[in-house]
């Protein structure tokens, strides 16, 4: 097969965001994805959770301890819009490196470019684009995306110049 | 459609076990028949030879992507514009 294009990863990233988003039912914003990773589907049950902790190392990392179920480990101090983003982009890790995610093919896939595809894929979770599209019917800006979405700004931005293109 | 449905697919797939069952089983055409396919496209998915789920989906994008991309036509100007120009050209140098 020919090598897989980043539009064609973009694409693959907005399915999965959008599958998770389906499985929620949420009819707006804010995502609850602490909520996810603490009661997700039964596929992942044995791959979710969220642990607090004191760090100043990093914002949030996705671990598997041996015999353990995985987590997202969390710094307990981040504002509430970097708390959520840094849950939503651990969450990639947790599905790549499930069962369920080395079935599908997920780690070969995404692998070669887990940051910028963790990143992608939150700013899609946290913002889907049909909630997006709502947003903008009823007027919204590129200004309020942060504080409707509960993203940090610069998140927010990008992920409107992206729902912009995908128009 | 055919792009919405394969959204619909990769979606499900990713919380759905039976997808993967399905594609591992050698009947995704089951599973593509639920969705809104056309037949043709139905035929040209299921026939797909790849050697994991997101080698399908890719493929699968790339063949929906080419199928829905609007045809190219070359438009050529109608030979009556041409004389229609020259026409009104010469009206202007005689006036």
């Amino acid at each position: 097969m020919n090598p897989i294009t980043r539009e064609e990863r973009r694409w693959f990233l907005r399915s999965l965001a959008f599958g998770l988003y389906e499985y929620l039912g949420a009819v707006a914003p804010p995502i609850p994805v602490e909520g996810l990773l603490k009661h997700p589907p039964s596929l992942y049950q044995d791959d979710f959770g969220v642990v607090d902790m004191y760090s100043t190392l990093w914002d949030a990392t996705f671990a598997r301890p041996p015999n353990r179920p995985g987590s997202v480990f969390v710094r307990i101090d981040l504002p509430p819009d970097e708390r959520r983003l840094a849950l939503a982009r651990e969450l990639l890790s947790a599905l790549i490196t499930s069962r369920h995610g080395r079935a599908i093919g997920l780690v070969e896939f995404l692998m070669p470019d887990l940051k910028e595809s963790a990143d992608y894929f939150a700013r899609h979770l946290l913002a889907p684009e049909p909630l997006m599209e709502a947003y903008r019917h009823r007027g919204g800006g590129e200004d309020g995306v942060a504080e409707a979405f509960g993203l940090p700004e610069t998140s927010a931005r990008l992920r409107w110049k992206e729902s912009a293109a995908l128009l | 459609m055919s792009m919405q449905a394969l959204n619909r697919l990769v979606a499900r797939s990713i919380i759905d076990p039976t997808v993967l069952q399905s594609f591992g089983a050698g009947r995704i055409g089951d599973v593509l028949a639920d969705l809104k396919f056309s037949p043709e496209m139905r035929r040209s998915l299921s026939s797909l030879q790849a050697e994991s789920w997101c080698e399908f989906a890719v493929q699968a994008y790339r063949i929906v992507q080419a199928a829905e991309e609007p045809v190219v036509r070359i438009q050529l100007p109608s030979p009556m514009e041409g004389l229609l120009n020259e026409g009104r050209a010469d009206q202007e140098q005689v006036a």
